[in-house]
């Protein structure tokens, strides 16, 4: 098991990978994903766990997945932080029932692995999403879901989208709760108390 | 009233002594009176001719627009002491009419908008003004009873949904219908503005808008120089004067670019979609086709240009 | 009475341009002159009602200096003093109506010879009609964007621009008959039926028109549920009808008591009186069928009204006010319906009053703000008028009764036929 890319902040090199959509909205899904995805593999994060070990001299030292997993028998049973050692310790692991073979490729722990067996890329991750969301990602193809900045009018400018995990974290994909900052200050009303 | 005595003043020779006090009197309450006035001196010296007899939006020819547009961008540069502030006037684009959407399914009501909207639009920093509220409403209803925007605890609170509110740029706009003086409109595409330069502030708009997306300029709006938006539109998010209505334009200084709204690139949810109503690929389409909408107060007949839907 | 440093001249010289020109400004001084001339207490009087009115002018002053804000007024509840008694001030502009109709449909001789106070008052009420909305707007300064041709006059559309043509209009008849009434009885003439009675007949359409126009202002608005009732405009009718005459009443008894020149017969104060008696009570009964409609059926367009009469989530700022003016309504219509009452000038005063004040409430403050509360995003934000609202409305308020004051001062003398071009009587 490996603490993988994407949104999931344990190291320092994890930005959110962001889909640059031309304005055919060409479906970046299964299929058609991976020709998109590869002008972005040179500003992805690198994989691998960054760690600070006790007692280690080069700190923050970046280690790849397979250093570990190439010489390991998977578990295919462990679906929980607890169920793994080492790099693994304070995972948050909260995504249906699923275990963490449904999608790391134990075969390759540089890619994900679709339910049918086929490896994907951790670039194209959304393909491996949209097996079980399948709402979700004819919404995100139709530009119904997902954050996105940049021009409505592609003929004029850009139009960056997020992916589906610049804002669910895939291994606890729930929206986190957050706190508003920012309230009108409406003369006369008196701040209420704390809601119920 | 029988005496007719008289007084012999020097100049007022042969003025009655009743007249004469009349006369103390006249003089004793019109200066009183312009005394009493002479806080109007501190704004009617701001007031230059140019300004005051400036002419409404629509009857401006290019020449004028652009001499009040150059006049009006000197003047919010000199203001803010920045260079970079320029003051445009983007026409509509042809072929477009603007719609919104949002998804309620998705609007945990964290109020990214809110601020975006605050920040993009020069918005007033003393009230936190904004063109949008945030409603919490408890599940169980579509009704507004029991709406609240002043909530500040942890969102989505349970057995609440959340409902941002905004101008829906209705076809049937009952602030525009009120207006006396038509200094607001509906323009080609769809966007109801304000010309800020002609609206006198009675204020009829606000009481006739069934959704509260009017905002009126109580006082002077303060932005700190170095929070001043530069890109600036005379329709749109210009720093607006003291005592005129202002409300959502759908940014169109940023729209009518091509771009999207502020609060939709702050929207941390991707609950907003917005785009060409006209063209039958746009993403707004996309949601009247495949999903259910709804609009606020449909009863009424405003006809809103904005649409709310639930995935689930 | 003789009146200032007038001297006695001919009798009126035969009507001509040149005449005119020399007889008009003379008229005009010789007003002036009456105007400004009277007893202690009226010079107390006159002086009160200048140091209120300066200092609400002091105060508008100040409001147009450093803007609304100096008001309680806010995006929940966007009008609120101001509004209340514009929108009260045209019912009592209106309400003159109610002697017009007896003198001249119904040829009352007593009420005729006096029924240009009910003309002087539309013309004081609708004065402060315009300064209220004056005062209300956030831009005073282009008033001129609101003139017909000059600006932008989005008539037939806005329903303000109407109200800007029935209230000038009003103004205008009014000034008009009370104007031709004085200058002809001045040079001794009998007025000219001609150019004044269809214009007496005009003025008491127009007065419905005023009130009909500004209930529509307020009906006319979808989202605000309150307002939006077709009983809206009969009931300012009817609330109107019980003001104007109750103020009528009122102004009678005490200009006998100051001794007024004006031939004030019973009869004409019985009339009224019978009036108001009816008009009371239709007024109460339209305000209980809204209310019964408003609670029968609930749902949440009632919310308004139920934030009116009981409060709404713990906010009730308005239902002491409201249930106030409701008392004082009807136990001015029990008053009215005790035939003593109506026999004692101090009874009937007392019980003028406390309708006048029960239509104030009732129509004011206690119409206009809860159209805003809760919001049309059902959000109670509650409203008091600040201190500035009190000085700006009060000096208003003083503005007209010495405009009413002065124009009654005029008239008498000239009605009574004490003061003519001829000299004095």
């Amino acid at each position: 098991m490996l603490i993988a890319a994407g949104a999931l902040a344990v190291g320092a090199g994890v930005v959110p990978s962001v889909l640059r959509q031309p304005r055919t909205g060409a479906a970046i899904l299964p299929g058609a994903a991976d020709a998109r995805l590869a002008s972005d593999a040179a500003a992805s994060p690198r994989r691998g766990a960054v760690v600070d070990l006790p007692g280690l001299e080069h700190a923050n030292l970046r280690i790849a997945c397979a250093t570990c997993h190439d010489t390991r028998e998977p578990n295919p049973l462990n679906a929980a932080a607890a169920d793994l050692y080492l790099f693994h310790q304070g995972l948050v692991v909260r995504h249906g029932a699923l275990t963490c073979l449904s999608c790391h490729n134990p075969s390759d722990y540089g890619t994900l692995r679709l339910a049918g067996g086929a490896s994907v890329a951790f670039e194209a991750s959304a393909t491996l999403c949209a097996q079980c969301h399948a709402p979700q990602a004819a919404d995100y193809e139709r530009g119904l879901h997902g954050g996105m900045t940049g021009y409505w009018d592609t003929s004029r400018g850009e139009r960056l989208r997020k992916s589906c995990i610049d804002c669910h974290d895939p291994h606890a994909p729930a929206m986190p709760a957050m706190r508003p900052t920012f309230k009108p200050i409406d003369r006369f009303l008196p701040p209420r108390e704390e809601h119920r | 009233m029988s005496e007719q005595r008289r007084i012999e003043l020097p100049v007022l020779g042969g003025v009655s002594r009743r007249t004469a006090l009349k006369g103390v009197g006249a003089a004793l309450g019109v200066t009183a009176f312009a005394v009493a006035v002479s806080p109007l001196r501190r704004v009617a010296g701001e007031l230059t001719a140019d300004e005051y007899f400036q002419k409404h939006y629509k009857e401006l020819d290019e020449r004028e627009k652009e001499a009040v547009l150059a006049r009006l961008q000197e003047a919010a540069r000199e203001e803010a002491g920045r260079n970079d502030i320029t003051v445009s006037d983007d026409p509509p684009i042809p072929g477009v009419k603007f719609a919104y959407a949002i998804n309620l399914s998705v609007c945990n009501g964290n109020g990214a908008c809110v601020e975006a909207c605050h920040r993009e639009n020069n918005h007033d920093r003393d009230t936190n003004q904004s063109y949008i509220r945030v409603l919490e409403l408890p599940r169980g209803s579509l009704g507004l009873d029991g709406a609240d925007s002043t909530y500040t605890h942890e969102v989505p609170a349970p057995d609440k949904f959340y409902m941002p509110v905004q101008c829906f740029q209705c076809d049937n706009p009952p602030c525009v219908k009120v207006c006396p003086v038509e200094a607001t409109w509906k323009e080609d595409d769809g966007i109801v503005v304000v010309d800020y330069d002609w609206c006198i502030g009675c204020r009829y708009c606000e009481a006739a808008c069934p959704y509260h997306a009017r905002r009126f300029n109580w006082k002077a709006p303060r932005v700190p120089a170095e929070e001043v938006n530069p890109d600036q539109g005379y329709l749109s998010n210009r720093i607006r004067p003291a005592g005129v209505m202002e409300k959502c334009h759908f940014c169109l200084h940023r729209t009518r670019r091509g771009r999207l709204p502020a609060c939709l690139e702050a929207c941390p949810t991707g609950a907003r979609i917005f785009g060409n109503l006209l063209d039958p690929d746009s993403e707004i389409r996309a949601v009247l086709r495949h999903k259910r909408v709804f609009v606020l107060k449909e009863d009424l007949g405003t006809e809103p240009s904005f649409f709310y839907f639930f995935d689930r | 009475m003789r009146v200032g440093n007038d001297r006695p001249t001919t009798p009126v010289p035969a009507r001509g341009l040149a005449g005119y020109w020399r007889d008009y400004p003379r008229f005009l001084w010789r007003m002036l002159v009456l105007a400004t001339d009277g007893s202690l207490a009226f010079y107390a009087w006159m002086t009160a009602l200048t140091a209120v009115f300066l200092v609400g002018a002091n105060a508008w002053a100040n409001q147009v200096a450093d803007g609304m804000i100096r008001t309680h007024m806010t995006d929940h509840v966007s009008w609120g003093l101001y509004i209340a008694n514009f929108t009260f001030m045209v019912g009592l502009a209106a309400g003159g109506v109610m002697m017009v109709i007896p003198a001249y449909l119904y040829h009352d001789r007593r009420m005729h010879d006096i029924v240009i106070i009910g003309e002087l008052l539309a013309i004081a009420a609708i004065v402060m009609c315009l300064l209220l909305v004056t005062v209300d707007l956030g831009r005073p300064d282009r008033f001129w964007h609101l003139l017909p041709f000059i600006g932008r006059f989005n008539f037939p559309i806005s329903m303000l621009t109407w109200d800007v043509i029935v209230l000038n209009g009003y103004l205008l008849i009014n000034l008009h008959i009370c104007g031709y009434l004085l200058y002809t009885r001045y040079l001794g003439r009998r007025p000219s039926a001609r150019w004044y009675v269809p214009v007496v007949m005009l003025s008491i359409v127009w007065a419905i028109s005023i009130h009909t126009v500004t209930a529509f202002l307020y009906s006319g608005l979808g989202g605000r549920p309150l307002w939006n009732s077709a009983l809206l405009a009969p009931r300012f009718l009817a609330s109107a009808f019980v003001s104007g005459p109750v103020f009528i009443i009122a102004t009678l008894l005490v200009l006998r008591r100051v001794g007024s020149t004006l031939p004030i017969h019973d009869s004409a104060i019985r009339t009224l009186v019978r009036i108001v008696r009816v008009t009371i009570l239709i007024n109460l009964l339209m305000l209980a069928s809204e209310v019964f409609t408003e609670l029968y059926a609930g749902g949440s367009h009632t919310a308004s009204a139920r934030y009116l009469f009981f409060g709404l989530d713990g906010h009730g700022a308005l239902v002491p006010w409201f249930w106030t003016g409701v008392g004082l309504n009807v136990a001015a219509a029990v008053l009215f319906l005790i035939p003593r009452v109506a026999e004692s000038a101090g009874s009937l005063v007392v019980a003028c009053a406390m309708a006048f004040a029960g239509v104030w409430i009732e129509k004011g403050m206690g119409l206009i703000v809860p159209g805003f509360i809760p919001s049309t995003l059902h959000e109670i934000v509650e409203y008091q008028p600040s201190l500035t609202e009190w000085r700006v409305t009060a000096g208003i308020w003083a503005f007209g009764l010495m405009l009413f004051t002065i124009s009654i001062k005029v008239a008498a003398p000239v009605l009574s036929g004490r003061l003519g071009a001829s000299g004095q009587a």
